[in-house]
């Protein structure tokens, strides 16, 4: 294991030569501490680990990443073209750091608080950590040795927000092989309900990692449409883990649309420790080139009467690689789950590759559980009806591949969004070619 | 209704009815496992020199290897010093000549199982190679087949009647280095059966083997391997049971199917082993590799299996799709109860192009038991066309058992059709209520409800096997539901 060691040295290092928030603070520094033996134990997962038998982190790991930046200006106007959204709450992280001059946030929503991590810490002293486990993922227990910026979101009680807020987080390029660690936390009191979304775009395509953990919290009959779009560089590792405790009554509605990135993960986890409560699941990965993507999700069932949905699609060309395993746990008593789950794949080109296992463990008998997934092309009958019509090859192509792809858009309830992101998918998907 | 109904009641003493001990002296080794231990399970039978250096060479791979541990199966650690790798019936001649000359305290054996021995196996129209714990005892219908041209034989005597073939066939689908109990089953298997069927030939017959671990602390490690040349075909029939004793039964078998060119096999298994008493005390141990190779173009390999018994089953029919067009199927019923686990379910590998594969598995658990599908469809980058379909449902009886799905599908080639599909559910008051509501008892509709779920795969064994398994599925889940 001494090769593991030399590996985790190159981050662990840095921990004492940057400045990161809340250094003054006993209990981060309590928790950064615990994180750092605990790296130092697991490391980077290896292809041995089940969880990551399909994806090797070991070109990331060959890499030396810099964690000292050196500023490169993003103009206003610039600032404005990247973000999904016009109308919107906005939070911009530059690099990661945090840019309160590109941010809209003023004349917030009576009940809204938004404010960047590094400036909330004090905050969030009570759950930060309480959504992930260090011990499970070296990378978790990596990204809480050296987190140094973020979001955090908190909704008051009842407050139904109305404006989505964005979550912008741009890499420009400007250091070479730069390490970005970022943290978010998204509060919901009892019956409050928020609009996020976070979106990360690379502006170059220069390597870098970006290795983001976001914690959400639930509570009672609090709803929350959580959007993720990542749009980074064709050189960046995006590793991200997203995970949510939800009490009674509580619905997290996900989306979370992959294009960019050299190689991307993405662990999604929701607890479900409430009746009544539900979530959504929805994914899209379109991917081109050399591309890498692992989408791991689990549900966990608690309790009884609690409902999950879950749908990601995938278009595969050039000889990218997907990965989809979902995992949906029923634990005892949680009787009267219904849960479903599904995962299709589009294959386009020769040598692309597709690994897909949607998993399921059941430890409750009243319950309801399916799941499938498909690995297929496009449907000639389907194709043939629309030359039959007069379009020719391309257009036809092109038509169907974006129909199977924004079908995982459709249960985004505002138009506003839906459109936007459907733009975004049109222009990322590849043209039909013969 | 009521002619089931005793025919189910025939089946159901609550206790094991298969979990007798036959009393026959038995020639043992003592317990333990050593190269010397090989060197004498290899003399014993007076194997060739090349089988020896094979079987050294999987026991000194085997020293080199850890027990597996990712299936979703616990139990405490198997001493594998403690196990005697060898022990078969005391021969008082050298051997029987006729059916008169076997031990009737072995027939008795098998017609308390009703094994269609004598008469009536050729009233059945089965020939059976019975294996007792480990030396065959009776070959029926070998004349008859041997007029084909179809050898059908027990290991041992193949080996040293047809070296040629075991050489060029043994290790060929699983080699002794592919996981842990397949090297353990190549350094010390005692004797199996061998099933060779010419070029052209449909065998006549369904061809059947009953095993049956009789002595206490014996491991029992068969090897089968049949072979089935151009245009060839066969049906292979496997029941297993084991008498009750407390201490668990390892029990680790390899079987290899060869289908080449147009040749057709279909496999069929009724496994009815031991599984435990209630708490979870004793039962068999069931850790098998089976797998098929379709080597030729156009053929063909079908695993039908139904398993009812064993405390642990870790087993993975399998079917490497090597020809052009070939075909791989597996239907599964598994169930388990009480204390059992079950961690099952098959391997496609989709190689050669325009080759298909089905995978129908049922799973039903009661009682405290735990049950899975775990399935590996892998498409190789020149498979062109292949296609897969999966289906496998869950049924679950009572809130303390588990059912879990985990399966693969890794695709390497854009023309290939893949579909998966799982569902979990349980019995519902409405399909109960229904039943009750025409005048049957919950057991009955629970029985009838139960077979309805498993028939897609009941429908696919021989005619004798299918009420056989009927009866087991009944029977397994005695007293699960309240």
């Amino acid at each position: 294991m001494k090769q593991l060691t030399e590996l985790t040295t190159s981050f662990t290092s840095v921990a004492d030569s940057i400045d990161l928030p809340g250094q003054d603070l006993s209990w981060i520094q309590e928790i950064r501490q615990q994180a750092l033996a605990q790296f130092n134990q697991s490391g980077f997962p290896s292809k041995k680990v089940e969880d990551w038998k399909y994806t090797s982190l070991w070109e990331l790991t060959q890499l030396q990443f810099s964690h000292l930046v050196e500023p490169v200006e993003v103009s206003e106007q610039h600032c404005e073209q990247l973000a999904l959204l016009e109308d919107a709450y906005r939070v911009v992280i530059v690099d990661g750091v945090f840019s309160a001059d590109l941010s809209k946030l003023t004349s917030l929503q009576e009940g809204l608080t938004v404010g960047p991590f590094s400036q909330s810490l004090e905050r969030i002293q009570q759950q930060l950590g309480k959504q992930v486990s260090i011990e499970k993922e070296g990378l978790t227990a990596l990204n809480t040795l050296l987190m140094k910026e973020g979001v955090m979101v908190h909704i008051a009680e009842d407050k139904i927000i109305d404006k989505p807020i964005e979550l912008l987080v741009i890499n420009t390029g400007g250091t070479d092989n730069l390490a970005t660690h970022l943290r978010n936390m998204i509060v919901l009191d009892d019956n409050a309900e928020a609009t996020v979304i976070e979106h990360y775009v690379g502006l170059t395509d220069t390597s870098c990692l970006t290795n983001v953990v976001s914690e959400v919290i639930l509570a009672e009959k609090a709803e929350l449409f959580h959007y993720k779009l990542q749009q980074e560089s064709d050189n960046a590792f995006h590793i991200a883990t997203l995970a949510a405790k939800q009490a009674t009554g509580s619905q997290w509605h996900t989306n979370n649309i992959n294009l960019g990135a050299k190689l991307a993960r993405n662990d999604i986890h929701s607890q479900l420790f409430g009746e009544q409560s539900h979530t959504t699941m929805d994914g899209l990965y379109i991917l081109d080139n050399e591309q890498h993507i692992d989408n791991h999700t689990r549900i966990d069932h608690f309790v009884p009467n609690t409902t999950s949905n879950e749908l990601y699609k995938g278009v595969l060309n050039g000889s990218s690689h997907a990965v989809f395993n979902g995992k949906v746990m029923v634990h005892k008593d949680a009787q009267k789950t219904d849960s479903n789950q599904y995962n299709h794949n589009l294959l386009l080109s020769r040598n692309c590759e597709i690994d897909t296992k949607p998993e399921m463990e059941i430890y409750a008998d009243d319950v309801k559980c399916g799941h499938g997934s498909t690995v297929g092309q496009i449907d000639m009958d389907q194709l043939f009806f629309l030359r039959a019509r007069g379009l020719d090859e391309v257009t036809a192509r092109s038509l169907l591949t974006h129909a199977f792809a924004v079908e995982v858009l459709e249960r985004i309830p505002s138009e506003h969004i839906r459109k936007a992101l459907s733009n975004v998918i049109e222009q990322r998907l590849p043209r039909g070619k013969k | 209704m009521a002619e089931q109904k005793q025919q189910i009641e025939e089946f159901v003493p609550s206790e094991y009815s298969a979990g007798f001990v036959t009393d026959i002296e038995a020639d043992s080794l003592p317990p333990g496992l050593s190269e010397d231990v090989v060197r004498q399970i290899s003399a014993i039978k007076g194997e060739p020199e090349f089988l020896l250096e094979w079987r050294l060479k999987a026991y000194r791979h085997w020293l080199t290897l850890e027990t597996p541990k990712w299936a979703h199966v616990h139990y405490p650690e198997i001493d594998y010093q403690d196990i005697s790798y060898y022990s078969a019936p005391k021969k008082k001649t050298d051997g029987p000549k006729s059916l008169d000359e076997v031990d009737p305290e072995l027939l008795r054996t098998y017609e308390k199982l009703g094994v269609p021995l004598e008469e009536r196996a050729r009233l059945a129209g089965v020939a059976v190679d019975a294996v007792f714990d480990s030396v065959s005892v009776a070959n029926t219908f070998q004349d008859k087949l041997a007029e084909e041209g179809i050898l059908f034989m027990p290991f041992s005597k193949a080996v040293k009647q047809h070296p040629e073939l075991i050489k060029k066939y043994l290790g060929s689908v699983v080699p002794y280095r592919d996981n842990f109990y397949a090297a353990l089953n190549s350094a010390v298997f005692s004797d199996g059966s061998f099933v060779f069927i010419p070029k052209g030939v449909r065998c006549p017959m369904e061809l059947s083997t009953y095993f049956r671990i009789n002595a206490a602390n014996t491991g029992q490690f068969e090897r089968t391997l049949i072979i089935a040349e151009d245009d060839a075909y066969v049906s292979y029939l496997e029941g297993c049971t084991a008498p009750m004793r407390d201490e668990n039964q390892l029990h680790a078998a390899v079987v290899e199917l060869v289908a080449l060119d147009r040749a057709e096999i279909k496999y069929s298994t009724v496994q009815n082993w031991y599984p435990g008493d209630e708490n979870g005390k004793g039962g068999i141990y069931n850790f098998v590799t089976k797998r098929a190779a379709c080597r030729g173009v156009s053929s063909k390999v079908s695993w039908t299996q139904v398993e009812t018994g064993s405390a642990i089953t870790w087993k993975y029919p399998s079917v490497i799709l090597q020809g052009d067009n070939s075909i791989g199927e597996f239907y599964s019923v598994a169930v388990t109860n009480n204390m059992q686990q079950a961690d099952t379910g098959t391997k496609m590998i989709h190689l050669g192009k325009n080759t298909s594969s089905t995978v129908i598995s049922k799973g039903i658990s009661a009682g405290r038991s735990e049950n899975a599908y775990r399935g590996l469809i892998r498409v190789g980058p020149n498979a062109e066309n292949a296609r897969n379909y999966t289906e496998c449902d869950s049924l679950l009886m009572g809130d303390t058992c588990g059912a879990h799905t985990f399966p693969y599908i890794e695709v390497k080639n854009p023309t290939a059709q893949i579909e998966h599909e799982a569902s979990t559910s349980k019995i519902s008051e409405d399909q109960l209520f229904y039943c009750k509501q025409r005048g049957m008892d919950t057991e009955d509709a629970v029985s009838m409800i139960v077979n309805g779920f498993c028939k897609e795969v009941i429908r696919q064994l021989p005619m004798e096997f299918a009420v056989e398994a009927q009866n087991l599925l009944g029977l397994s889940l005695e007293g699960s539901v309240g």
